[in-house]
């Protein structure tokens, strides 16, 4: 293949990601954070319905302690002991395009629009 | 395989496990995971078109095992092996197209399908999807870092092939 194939190509998958990576995260629909552990749901709040904010523990019972924070409208790992401290470095949250991600603990925060199926009453009681 | 070429093997190991661990040392660029230069593939992308297939996949793999050794975790290590995989195959499969004039476009093709493996481990390891929103950046990123490294492969590759450094190998 030629050298102006070659540029095409790669000139295209960079337009194309960076077009997706500056438009994705302007999304906002959905208001629920639901934490996922090891693609379970263990935790679901909707972040529009918070007042205040509060902190709450997520224990991987493998020594991962991951501190979240649930604020009016937005959510952040506030604190972590893993090694890399990812998580916490992502920063606030409130698109479905800007998951929190901590590999180490299997922790994934996302928003959506709604809570996944049968997860309302065990949030009623956890809030 | 004579003693010259192992040698050189072991010396070119060393270089990119030399490379890979003073860039761990530096902090990252970005919140995101994955997002780094990856300077230690310009001596697979180097190898692969000096050396050929077979000893340039025997340097990444060594460089993999010893680098998680020494800068890592044994999750890391399945991060990096499967995105080396992945990123040292596309460069095979590509390499007779390329040629020798387009070398760093393998450096570019190959950062992207190795932050594509890495995401590909991450959403396993997660037990979820959720880790493909970070595709975009990922890949963006690895367009730039990739062009980066390729063109000093390429660079390498062009400078050294009429030298006599791989005399006797």
């Amino acid at each position: 293949m030629k050298r102006s194939g070659f540029i095409i190509i790669i000139s295209a998958l960079f337009a194309a990601s960076t077009g997706l990576a500056l438009l994705l995260p302007r999304i906002k629909h959905g208001t629920t954070a639901n934490i996922y552990r090891g693609g379970e749901c263990i935790y679901s709040v909707d972040l529009s319905l918070v007042s205040e904010s509060y902190t709450v523990d997520f224990d991987d019972g493998k020594s991962h302690v991951n501190t979240v924070e649930i604020a009016p409208g937005r959510i952040r790992v506030l604190e972590a002991n893993c090694p890399d401290g990812v998580c916490v470095n992502t920063g606030w949250t409130d698109s479905p395009a800007k998951p929190i991600i901590c590999l180490p603990a299997k922790l994934i925060i996302r928003i959506s629009g709604e809570a996944p199926d049968g997860f309302d009453a065990v949030t009623g009681a956890a809030r | 395989m004579n003693t010259k070429r192992l040698t050189f093997l072991a010396v070119l190991t060393a270089a990119a496990l030399g490379i890979f661990i003073i860039e761990a040392q530096i902090p990252p660029l970005a919140p995101i995971p994955g997002i780094k230069l990856g300077l230690a593939n310009v001596i697979t992308l180097w190898a692969l078109y000096a050396l050929g297939a077979r000893d340039a996949g025997l340097v990444l793999a060594a460089r993999i095992l010893l680098g998680a050794l020494f800068a890592g975790s044994a999750t890391a290590l399945l991060y990096s092996a499967a995105g080396g995989a992945l990123c040292f195959g596309l460069q095979l499969l590509l390499k007779r197209a390329a040629g020798e004039k387009n070398i760093w476009a393998l450096g570019v093709l190959g950062a992207v399908a190795h932050n594509a493996g890495q995401l590909v481990c991450a959403a396993a390891v997660t037990g979820s999807a959720a880790v493909f929103a970070y595709a975009p950046v990922l890949t963006a990123s690895a367009c730039v870092t990739g062009l980066f490294t390729g063109l000093i492969a390429n660079a390498l590759y062009t400078k050294l092939k009429d030298t006599r450094i791989m005399q006797g190998l």
